[in-house]
C-alpha cells in the first residue's frame, strides 16, 4: 500500500493551476530582467540608427559589438583580460588573506586591537585611486604597483568587516563552549570563526567589487596592458566603441565574480540562509 | 552511584556590576546549598538576580565577596562539571544535532567511533535519534532544548544549571519537556538548579523551591517539597495550591505600591 501511495505521488501530474503559477514565478525571475534588458538595447539601437547622436560620442550597439570582435581578432582582448584578471586575482588573494588574518587578530587580541584600530579608521577614508601615484613611485608601472593598490584596498575592507564580525560573536555561544570544556583553540576554530563567518564573507564580497574598482584605477594611469590601460588608449584614439565594449566587459566580469563569491559563501555559511 | 558528588555551596556571596562608584548590587549576601542529586527551583521576580546567581555558579561571573564551591573546590570559571542550559537555545547552528553533542565530547579524546556512538546514545535518550543529522534551525524549540539537555548530560556534568529553559515553549511542549527532564535527571542524578519565574513549573518539578526577593536579590523562603511525582496542581487535598498562593503573595511587589489615582 505504501508503495502504491509513493508511486502515486510521483506520477500524479500537477494540477494545471499550480503548474501555471510555478511557470509564471520562474518567468518573472528570469523574464522580467530580460524584458528590461531588451528594451534598453532596443532604445539604444533606435538612438544609434537615428543618427541624432554622433557615433564618436555614443556608438550604436553594433559598433560596440564589432569593436569587441576587432579586439578579439587582433588578440588584445584575450591578453588584456588575462593580465587584468591575473592582477585582480593576485591582489585580491593577498589582500583578503592579510585582511582576514588582521581582522581575527584585532578582533580577538585586545592589545593588537588597541595598537592597530586607529590606523584602520585613519586609512579607510583614503580612496584607492589616491594611492596610485605612490604605488608607481614605489613599484614602477609593472605588476607590483597593481598588486599593491588592489591588495591594499581589499585588505582594508576585509580587515574592517572581519573585525566587526568578531565583535558580534554571541556571548551565549562562548559561554556554552566554555561550559562544554572547549579549549581556547577549539573555541576559536569551531565557535568564533563560524560565528563570524557571515561577516567575513560579506567583507570578502565587498573586497571582490573593490578589487576591480581599484585595479582599473591603477591601470588607467601608468600601465602598458590590461583592460584599464586599453580604455585609456581608446580615449587617445577617440575609439568610443572600444571604450563601451571594455566598460561592458568590466561590468560582466564584476557581476560574474560577485555571483561566484556569493555562491561559495552560501555553501560555506549554509546555516545562515533558510 | 556517586551520591557524594555535585554538592554546590554558595557562601555569603555578593555580586556587584559596574565600577566602584556606580556599582549596583545584583546579589546580596546569599547562602545556598544544593545537595548532590537534588532538584532545586529558584523563583523570583524578573531582575531579582536569579540569573546572576546561576551565572556565578556556572563560573561566568565572579563574586565580589564570599565563595562558591563544587564538592569543596572553589569555582573559578566555566567547567564541564557544571553544565548550563540557556534560555536562548545555545546550540551552534553550524553543527548538526549530533555535531553539537560531539562538541562537548571532544574534551575526552574518545576515538571518532566512540564519540559518535556516545553522541547517538545521548540523542536517543531524549528521543531525537532520528533527527541526529538535522541542523538546529530545522528543529522546533522543544527539540532544540532536548539537544541542549542531551549535550550537557553527555559530558557527564555533575551540576545542571537551567535558566528559564522552557520559557519560550508552548504549554503542551512544556509538559512534555518537564517529564523528559525528570526522567533524564533521575537517570543521571545530577544536581539541578532550575531558574524560573513560573511558580507552577517550580512546584511540579523541584525537591526544593527557593524564593528570591526583589533586587538586590536575597533568598527569602525555602519550601522542601515532599509530594511524590508526577505532581498535579489540580489534585484536591493537595497542599501544592496552598504553597502556590503563598509564593504568589511573596512575589507580589510590596515595596512599590501602584501609583494612587489622581485626586
Amino acid at each position: 500500500m505504501a508503495v502504491t501511495e509513493q508511486h502515486d505521488k510521483i506520477t500524479r501530474p500537477k494540477p494545471p493551476v499550480a503548474r501555471f503559477a510555478q511557470l509564471s514565478a520562474a518567468g518573472t525571475a528570469v523574464g522580467l530582467p530580460m524584458v528590461s534588458f531588451l528594451f534598453i538595447l532596443a532604445l539604444w539601437s533606435v538612438v544609434g540608427a537615428s543618427g541624432v547622436v554622433s557615433e564618436a560620442i555614443f556608438p550604436a550597439p553594433w559598433s560596440v559589438w564589432s569593436a569587441t570582435v576587432e579586439m578579439w581578432q587582433n588578440g588584445t582582448l584575450q591578453k588584456d583580460l588575462g593580465v587584468s584578471l591575473g592582477r585582480a586575482g593576485v591582489g585580491f588573494a593577498i589582500g583578503a588573506t592579510l585582511g582576514v588574518t588582521m581582522g581575527l587578530l584585532t578582533g580577538r587580541v585586545p592589545l593588537v586591537r588597541t595598537l592597530l584600530n586607529p590606523f584602520l579608521n585613519l586609512l579607510r577614508p583614503i580612496p584607492a585611486i589616491a594611492l596610485v601615484p605612490v604605488a608607481i613611485v614605489w613599484f614602477g608601472i609593472g605588476e607590483g604597483s597593481k598588486y599593491f593598490v588592489v591588495s591594499y584596498t581589499v585588505f582594508l575592507t576585509v580587515w574592517f568587516n572581519t573585525h566587526h564580525g568578531m565583535q558580534y560573536v554571541p556571548e551565549t555561544y562562548l559561554r556554552a563552549a566554555r561550559s562544554l570544556g572547549a579549549s581556547r583553540l577549539r573555541e576559536f576554530l569551531t565557535v568564533v570563526l563560524p560565528a563570524a563567518a557571515p561577516h567575513i564573507f560579506a567583507g570578502i564580497r565587498l573586497g571582490v567589487a573593490l578589487a576591480f574598482l581599484s585595479l582599473v584605477a591603477a591601470e588607467l594611469s601608468g600601465a602598458s596592458s590590461g583592460l584599464g590601460f586599453r580604455l585609456q588608449e581608446a580615449r587617445q584614439y577617440i575609439r568610443t566603441d572600444r571604450m563601451f565594449s571594455l566598460l561592458i566587459i568590466l561590468g560582466i566580469l564584476g557581476a560574474v565574480a560577485d555571483l561566484v563569491v556569493h555562491r561559495i559563501g552560501r555553501k560555506l555559511v549554509h546555516w545562515e540562509q533558510g | 552511584m556517586e551520591m557524594d558528588k555535585g554538592r554546590v555551596e554558595v557562601e555569603d556571596v555578593v555580586i556587584r556590576f559596574g565600577t566602584r562608584d556606580s556599582a549596583v548590587t545584583a546579589l546580596d549576601r546569599t547562602n545556598l546549598v544544593l545537595e548532590p542529586g537534588t532538584f532545586t527551583a529558584l523563583i523570583g521576580p524578573s531582575g531579582c538576580g536569579k540569573s546572576t546567581l546561576m551565572n556565578a555558579i556556572a563560573g561566568f561571573v565572579q563574586p565580589a565577596e564570599g565563595r562558591i564551591t563544587l564538592d569543596g573546590a572553589q569555582i573559578r570559571g566555566p567547567s564541564p562539571d557544571v553544565g548550563v542550559i540557556f534560555q536562548q537555545y545555545a546550540l551552534f547552528p553550524w553543527f548538526t544535532a549530533l555535531g553539537n553533542i560531539r562538541f562537548g565530547l571532544k574534551q575526552f579524546g574518545f576515538s571518532k567511533r566512540e564519540e559518535i556512538d556516545r553522541a547517538r546514545a545521548a540523542l536517543d535518550e531524549v528521543g531525537l535519534g532520528p533527527h541526529a543529522e538535522k541542523y538546529p534551525q530545522q528543529l522546533s524549540g522543544g527539540m532544540k532544548q532536548r539537544v541542549a539537555i542531551a549535550r550537557t548530560f553527555a559530558t557527564g556534568a555533575k551540576v545542571l544549571l537551567m535558566d528559564e529553559p522552557f520559557g519560550a515553549l508552548d504549554a503542551q511542549t512544556r509538559i512534555v519537556m518537564h517529564e523528559l527532564l525528570l526522567n533524564v535527571w533521575r537517570k543521571h542524578r545530577a544536581t539541578v538548579l532550575f531558574v524560573t519565574h513560573d511558580v507552577d513549573e517550580a512546584l511540579l518539578l523541584a525537591d526544593d523551591v527557593r524564593v528570591m526577593s526583589q533586587a538586590p536579590g536575597r533568598l527569602i523562603r525555602h519550601y522542601a517539597m515532599t509530594q511524590p511525582r508526577p505532581r498535579a496542581l489540580s489534585r484536591s487535598g493537595s497542599d501544592l495550591l496552598e504553597i502556590r498562593e503563598d509564593i504568589l503573595g511573596l512575589l507580589r511587589p510590596t515595596t512599590e505600591p501602584l501609583p494612587e489615582p489622581a485626586h
